[in-house]
């Protein structure tokens, strides 16, 4: 009985507890700025009563728990924040974002660190940045938004790939684009994801950073992480916009008069006699004729839907999603559409393992536009886009009478009629990109785990092209009854990652081991029919056995990579840091199969110094340094074979019978390695001023030895091209984040945040292996040998005539001398020999730019934000030969369209735009590789701007809606630059040699966004 | 558990590790794999051809680009025909990327490819008699395509092996080439059979000896003047006449309108449905201003200059070789004929009528007109383009046959008194001295050839008769623009840049 006093005692005591526990507790959940934040998840902690927060942050939970019960509020982006109930009914619950801690963990490659641990120069852009943008691809987001990556949005074409630039262009044919890692699988096709599917992207610039990655890190890596389920009851994420997309700028042409008097007076000048009477002329004067950059341009209607489920219990996860994007093109008959689904689960199998799976497919779907898979409007002279500007204005559309299209004039561009050859011609891209990935995470002891990840990717592409009547296949090239044709291209891809990984605590001493096993395989097969001669064009594209021509073609090529790799984060005292890591790539497209890629980098966090303990400058100090090497995998499978060619064209000894032909192809290196980056950089990251300031400087040099050339053989050698190794070059630089809140957080009121980056870069070509000053072709049919390489030089680099304006008539015997006369074109004569030929080349620009930056600030009062965000760039040129183009004079034209062209020289007036003419050096007085053509292509762009309004709880009411966001915004909304073409954004390069040079390119859209979020 | 992750892991490195990296290009051809077979060689040897009958080899105009110094070419003063048009003012460059891809680029791609079969023909086992005619082949445009370049550039490195990527050999003097080219054409002799039935587009024996005796004709002159080659030119050529093989087509205008017809030597095949079309006739040389009821119009890309037609013989040949009435398309689709010299034309020059047409009845016409009326015009044909017609070789042989001793002969009288029948000519004033009969060949020559294959500018070159051809300008011609620079020079192309750039061993040729 001694005990029974203490048992009524303890079942009172308990019942009263338990009494006491019946209760409600609310509570209001913000972030550190006081903003409410909807949706986030309360639970009490180890029991199954959960709730999520409303629109206005609140919450209330029924308290029954037994215990001391604990409060764990958690929210996506935010740190999980636990509380101790204790007596209380209301809890005022702030979370801190995950991106301004130290202690967040971010994804490194092969396994996570924590952010203050981290000493290799690795960006972060997360999520909340990617929303702020209707971006439809995922390298809109790196835009502005990560120091040290210059992304430029090189074409307008609806769907088409942007070009990223981590820390300079390393490679002068290969690709300098970096190296996707999507949830762990390397190398993955970055038109898969949507954008809205992203938590976080991390750029990976640094050699210790990227060096885990080897022989693909050399133009840094993008890990992307897409995002996963939370705890909590399902929630359905609704995102639509819509967006009204146009041509933000005209070139300045001539309307049909001014054309037709151009006409005259050039044929006047060569002795030909006028082209238009009078009476034409004067009825130009009220009839401007066709202006066809209007004629060929519509402003289409963009839109994008994405619908996501997400939710999950304690061992279960999932996050869903759809998007749909229909992006028409800023020309007629041209499109993008894209619809991805995916799958991402998690699940908790036990104490020890873990299963992941995540699952993506992504349909696109276009139409004459520039993609992935296939080019179509690159830019080039033929290109509707470039004929709209130099075809001739006194020509209608159509002929009034038959109503059929007047397809070719007498006049301006020899082309065909650029509206007619746009609504006419047909290439469908279609594909099918599947990536499943798998995640085996096993929990071996506490301190070891054995990770597999495992990834396959089936892309297939089916592409069919008609190019028929009102084509220039048949009215220019007179293909009888032109060409259709069908091809299918499949490309697989296996990747198997496994690493253990172990963590030894001892003392003040931490450390962590990686070891990693990874094997990929790569195979792409392709199959083209063509057909030609059709008799009929009933049947479209769809039966090419119409034609009375047929050809086809199949191709295989496959590659394997195996690698080993080693990493140790080693860290004393929370202070004194140090990763080095080792990889040994083999590859089967080198004749050396193994290379070994080294790094190492120290970190000291000097605000953990005694002696920084107690400044109220700094918040955090951190100084990094590193050393490493990374590779360039841009050799094609087969490189160091000698391959004989086969093709479908071969010879008809007789005339009508084919005979195969198999030519020998060009030599081989016998000795072909990858380009290898040594890179050391130097960094600091500091907080000031309780975090409210965080600036973030690195500096770095590269240099890319071994750099990989398509080397053109000499003629003698059969004039092909070959994988070769040729020399070296460097990028060095410095780039600055700055981040903070210009005004001191408000909760409740007026905040202000801002983010600046700027990213200077100098690039060189150190040697070419004793070749020098190998001039490129150039772009596109005009050959325009415009690029140059250059030792000494960076690459992008421009060569040409120096254009000095016009002979002037006091002049004329001097210009006599290089058989010109007044009013012909000036050319700077270098040696000054009396003639000006290729002798006489100069630099005359650079179509890389020095320094690229961005500047976001959002503003946000009470329900409202208000986002604006500037790109720019400086120190670039642009050599546009859309421009040169228009003054008729170069193959293909014939007559000027330039506005210009009526301010042209004359005795009376003599201004420095040359007259016509039959003289003149060099050819005829019209060479298009000079300085005449080359503009400064620095801008200030108004990137986005946008106006969010979050609808209040109050109004939501009770409808069961979480949060409702409504937007408008803005892009491209203006460009502040000197270039008088399009867009000085614009390059049609397809290699870092021709950088900067633009033809025909479809520029950037301007586009007004209508936009809702809703959560339910 | 604990210990068999780690094994599973190892056995996983052991598994995907035996993988040996190597490659097999299952869709790819490699020289290990290839040149067992008759067919394999076939291939490899209608790949020479079929190099030589791409767009930018000698399938347009671009292959005479250098020839236009030269009076029987000349280009627009004002288009974009600024590649040709240099040539012609004697101001060629050589950034000249036309000249880069066609004259200097064909021969060495042929050489290249010809090299290929030369080096691995012994391989094949087969028939040997149709292996020889595969490789004598190889041997005729390898020497033929030297003598493309040794006259053009003058100077080439001499390659008749397979060289590695890195190799890069010195300019081979004149001398040296052309002793590569007698070579390769004799060998050709030796392999070569007098026909291939069914397949007239392959080089033949008479085909090798044809151009034999030019060679020798050409090495009897400038630059290396060894006229001891004259009677070895007269014999080769002599040795083609009496093999009977050839016969002069009764109509000059049907030599240009009908395909490996009874005079052709050696030509290239085209076939427009199988990607080879041959756009050399048709729309090339037809009038800018000229517009067929199709809308389709011409592209002049070359005409002769006035002077070199008004000095052409009166005779039905001159009438079917030049075209000097326009037809001016108007507005009710009826066509106004105006002469060459009527300031309604754009420039007031003669063209060329032979190659308006095309082959007839064999696929698509490059123009088909009537006196009045231009129906449609066509860029793409399936003419053959003869390199070497039969009168070559008479007039050749009448040349070298007067050369080699001291004056005409009966037989040299008879070769180009066939020529001039043909034309609607008078035979040629008997009892000539041995210069007036020369001159008297190459006059007919000039007229016979004007516009096909250099043979103009070629003998203008092995002649040294440019000071009088520029003389002979008529100053409505483009511009001579010399800058400065000797008028000697001109008997050679310049090297294209792109190649001295990547041959830093070589001089350019002078004055460039």
């Amino acid at each position: 009985m001694k005990k029974l006093p203490l048992l009524v005692l303890l079942v009172f005591g308990l019942s009263i507890y338990g009494f006491a526990q019946n209760r409600l507790i609310k509570g209001k959940v913000t972030d550190d700025q006081g903003k409410a934040l909807a949706g986030a998840s309360v639970n009490i902690k180890n029991t199954t009563t959960s709730t999520t927060t409303d629109s206005a942050g609140n919450f209330q939970l029924p308290l029954t728990a037994h215990g001391k019960p604990v409060l764990v509020v958690t929210f996506v982006g935010y740190i999980s924040t636990e509380y101790a109930i204790g007596g209380g009914s209301f809890f005022s619950v702030q979370l801190k974002n995950n991106t301004q801690s130290l202690n967040d963990v971010i994804v490194v490659g092969y396994g996570t660190q924590k952010k203050k641990d981290v000493t290799g120069a690795i960006s972060i852009v997360n999520s909340d940045v990617i929303e702020q943008r209707p971006i439809v691809r995922v390298e809109q987001a790196l835009q502005g938004t990560a120091p040290g990556v210059a992304v430029q949005s090189v074409s307008g074409n609806p769907g088409a790939p942007l070009s990223v630039r981590v820390r300079g262009t390393n490679s002068i044919t290969g690709s300098n684009e970096p190296l996707y890692v999507i949830d762990g699988y390397v190398g993955g096709s970055i038109q898969t994801i949507s954008p809205s599917d992203v938590e976080s992207l991390e750029i990976l610039k640094d050699a210790s950073a990227a060096a885990i990655y080897g022989s693909r890190g050399s133009n840094g890596v993008v890990l992307i992480t897409t995002k996963s389920g939370h705890e909590g009851s399902p929630k359905i994420g609704v995102d639509a916009w819509i967006q009204k997309a146009e041509v933000a700028k005209e070139l300045d042409l001539m309307d049909a008069y001014d054309f037709a008097n151009t006409v005259n007076i050039q044929n006047a000048v060569t002795g030909i006699p006028p082209a238009f009477t009078a009476t034409q002329l004067d009825g130009f004067k009220t009839n401007k004729g066709t202006d066809w950059q209007k004629a060929l341009q519509v402003k289409p209607l963009v839109q994008n839907y994405e619908v996501s489920v997400s939710g999950g219990s304690r061992n279960t996860k999932y996050f869903f999603s759809f998007d749909y994007l229909n992006q028409p093109g800023l020309i007629v008959n041209q499109y993008y559409k894209r619809a991805t689904l995916r799958a991402n689960l998690d699940f908790k199998i036990n104490d020890k393992l873990d299963l992941k799976f995540y699952v993506v497919t992504a349909i696109p779907t276009s139409r004459n536009t520039n993609t992935d898979l296939h080019t179509t409007y690159g830019g080039d002279t033929g290109d509707p886009f470039a004929v709209a500007t130099d075809w001739d204005p006194t020509t209608p559309v159509r002929d009034p009478v038959t109503g059929q299209y007047n397809l070719t004039s007498p006049y301006g561009a020899d082309n065909v009629n650029p509206v007619a050859q746009a609504s006419s011609q047909l290439v469908d891209v279609n594909s099918l990109d599947a990536i499943g990935t798998g995640v085996l995470t096993y929990r071996i002891l506490p301190n070891l785990t054995f990770t597999s990840s495992n990834s396959y990717e089936s892309q297939y592409g089916w592409i069919r092209q008609l190019f028929g009547l009102n084509t220039s296949t048949t009215v220019i090239n007179g293909i009888t009854n032109g060409m259709i044709s069908a091809s299918s291209i499949w490309n697989t891809n296996l990747q198997s990652s496994n690493f253990l990984t172990y963590n030894l605590n001892f003392g003040e001493h931490a450390i962590n081991l990686t070891g990693l096993y990874e094997y990929q395989s790569q195979i792409n097969q392709n199959f083209a029919a063509q057909s030609t001669n059709l008799s009929t064009y009933a049947l479209g594209y769809y039966n090419l056995g119409v034609g009375l021509t047929q050809a086809v073609n199949s191709g295989y090529s496959a590659s394997e990579l195996q690698s080993f790799m080693g990493r140790i984060n080693y860290s004393y005292k929370e202070k004194y840091l140090l990763t080095a890591s080792i990889r040994d790539d083999g590859s089967s497209r080198l004749t050396k199969k193994y290379s070994t890629f080294p790094s190492v980098a120290v970190g000291w966090l000097i605000s953990k110094e005694k002696f920084m303990a107690n400044s109220k400058v700094f918040s955090s100090l951190k100084l990094r340094g590193s050393y490493g090497e990374t590779g360039n995998q841009g050799v094609p499978p087969y490189s160091s074979i000698p391959v004989i060619n086969t093709s479908n064209v071969g010879y008809y000894f007789d005339g009508t019978s084919l005979a195969i032909s198999t030519p020998l192809g060009p030599p081989v290196s016998t000795d072909l390695v990858w380009e290898t980056t040594l890179q050391a950089n130097v960094g600091v990251d500091a907080a000031f001023l309780n975090n409210r300031l965080s600036i973030s400087i690195d500096a770095y040099n590269k240099k890319i030895s071994n750099l990989l050339f398509s080397y053109q053989t000499p003629a003698y050698l059969g004039g092909g091209s070959y994988q070769r190794n040729i020399g070296s070059l460097q990028n060095r630089g410095i780039e600055l984040g700055i981040s903070g809140s210009p005004i001191a957080p408000n909760p409740g009121g007026f905040n202000w945040n801002t983010f600046f980056e700027i990213s200077f870069n100098d690039n060189k070509v150190l040697n070419l292996n004793g070749l020098d000053n190998i001039i490129i072709s150039g772009i596109g049919q005009p050959q325009a040998n415009i690029s140059i390489l250059k030792v000494g030089k960076s690459l992008g680099e421009f060569t040409g005539y120096k254009f000095l304006g016009t002979w002037k008539t006091s002049e004329a015997t001097e210009a006599a001398k290089y058989g010109s006369k007044p009013g012909d074109a000036k050319f700077l004569d270098v040696d000054n020999n009396g003639t000006i030929n290729e002798n006489d080349y100069v630099p005359i620009g650079n179509g890389i730019p020095k320094s690229t930056w961005g500047f976001i600030n959002d503003f946000n009062y009470k329900n409202f934000t208000l986002s604006i965000m500037f790109t720019g760039q400086e120190g670039s040129q642009i050599y546009s030969q859309t421009i040169a183009y228009t003054w008729g004079q170069a193959p293909g034209v014939r007559n000027a369209t330039n506005s210009d062209a009526t301010k042209m020289w004359t005795p009376q007036n003599e201004t420095d735009i040359p007259a016509f003419s039959t003289t003149g050096s060099p050819n005829g007085g019209f060479p298009t590789n000079t300085s005449r053509f080359v503009y400064d292509a620095d801008f200030i762009k108004l990137k986005n701007l946008s106006l969010t309004y979050s609808i209040p709880q109050s109004v939501l009411g009770r409808a069961k809606i979480r949060s409702v966001d409504v937007y408008v915004s803005g892009q491209n909304l203006f460009t502040i630059t000197k270039y008088p073409g399009y867009d000085p954004e614009l390059t049609n390069a397809q290699t870092a040699q021709t950088q900067g040079v633009e033809m025909g390119v479809i520029p950037n859209p301007r586009t007004y966004t209508f936009g809702l979020r809703v959560g339910f | 558990m604990k210990i068999l992750i780690p094994l599973l892991f190892l056995v996983l490195i052991a598994f995907l590790g035996c993988s040996k990296l190597e490659e097999d290009p299952k869709a790819t051809l490699t020289p290990g794999s290839y040149f067992k077979t008759q067919q394999d060689l076939d291939a490899a040897v209608a790949a020479i051809y079929q190099g030589l009958v791409i767009d930018g080899a000698y399938a347009f105009d671009f292959h005479l680009y250098s020839f236009f110094g030269s009076d029987d070419l000349t280009a627009d003063p004002n288009l974009s025909k600024g590649d040709q048009r240099s040539f012609d003012e004697l101001n060629g460059s050589s950034g000249n990327g036309s000249i880069a891809h066609s004259q200097w680029g064909t021969p060495w791609a042929a050489i290249y490819q010809s090299n290929n079969v030369i080096q691995n023909y012994n391989k094949v086992t087969g028939d040997q008699v149709t292996i020889n005619g595969s490789a004598g082949q190889a041997y005729f445009i390898r020497g033929w395509s030297y003598y493309m370049l040794v006259r053009t550039f003058g100077p080439v490195p001499v390659i008749t092996t397979q060289v590695p990527a890195d190799y890069r050999p010195a300019r081979d003097s004149v001398s040296t080439v052309y002793a590569t080219i007698i070579s390769d054409l004799q060998t050709a002799i030796s392999l070569l059979p007098t026909s291939f039935p069914g397949a007239p587009g392959k080089a033949t024996q008479n085909a090798a000896r044809s151009l034999l005796a030019d060679v020798y004709l050409n090495m009897a002159t400038w630059p290396l003047n060894q006229t001891g080659s004259y009677a070895l030119a007269a014999a080769e050529a002599d040795s083609v006449i009496q093999s009977g093989q050839y016969t002069l087509v009764p109509d000059y205008a049907t030599v240009f309108t009908t395909n490996n017809n009874s005079e052709s030597i050696f030509g290239l095949e085209f076939n427009v449905p199988g990607g080879n079309p041959d756009r050399f006739f048709g729309d090339c040389s037809m009038p800018w201003e000229e517009y067929g009821l199709d809308g389709n119009f011409g592209w002049e890309e070359f005409y002769p200059e006035i002077n070199f037609y008004k000095a052409a013989p009166v005779c039905k040949r001159t009438d079917e070789e030049f075209y000097t009435t326009l037809k001016l398309i108007q507005p009710d689709k009826s066509f106004l004929l105006v002469p060459y010299n009527s300031p309604k034309t754009r420039n007031q020059h003669p063209f060329y009528r032979k190659f308006r047409t095309g082959v007839l009845n064999n696929g698509p016409i490059g123009c088909e007109e009537t006196d009045s009326i231009l129906f449609q015009m066509n860029p793409s044909t399936n003419m053959t383009n003869d390199v070497m017609r039969y009168p070559e070789v008479l007039l050749d042989y009448a040349e070298a046959s007067d050369m080699a001793g001291s004056g005409p002969t009966a037989a040299g009288y008879a070769a180009i008194n066939t020529v001039r029948a043909r034309a609607g000519e008078q035979p040629l004033t008997p009892g000539l001295s041995q210069i007036a009969f020369r001159d008297s060949v190459v006059y007919e020559r000039t007229y016979e050839f004007a516009a096909e294959w250099g043979i103009r500018w070629f003998d203008i070159v092995r002649l040294q008769l440019l000071p009088q051809v520029v003389a002979a300008r008529s100053p409505l011609e483009n511009p001579i623009s010399l800058g400065g620079n000797d008028i000697q020079t001109r008997y050679y192309c310049p090297i294209p840049i792109n190649e001295m750039l990547k041959n830093p061993q070589w001089t350019q040729n002078p004055g460039y």
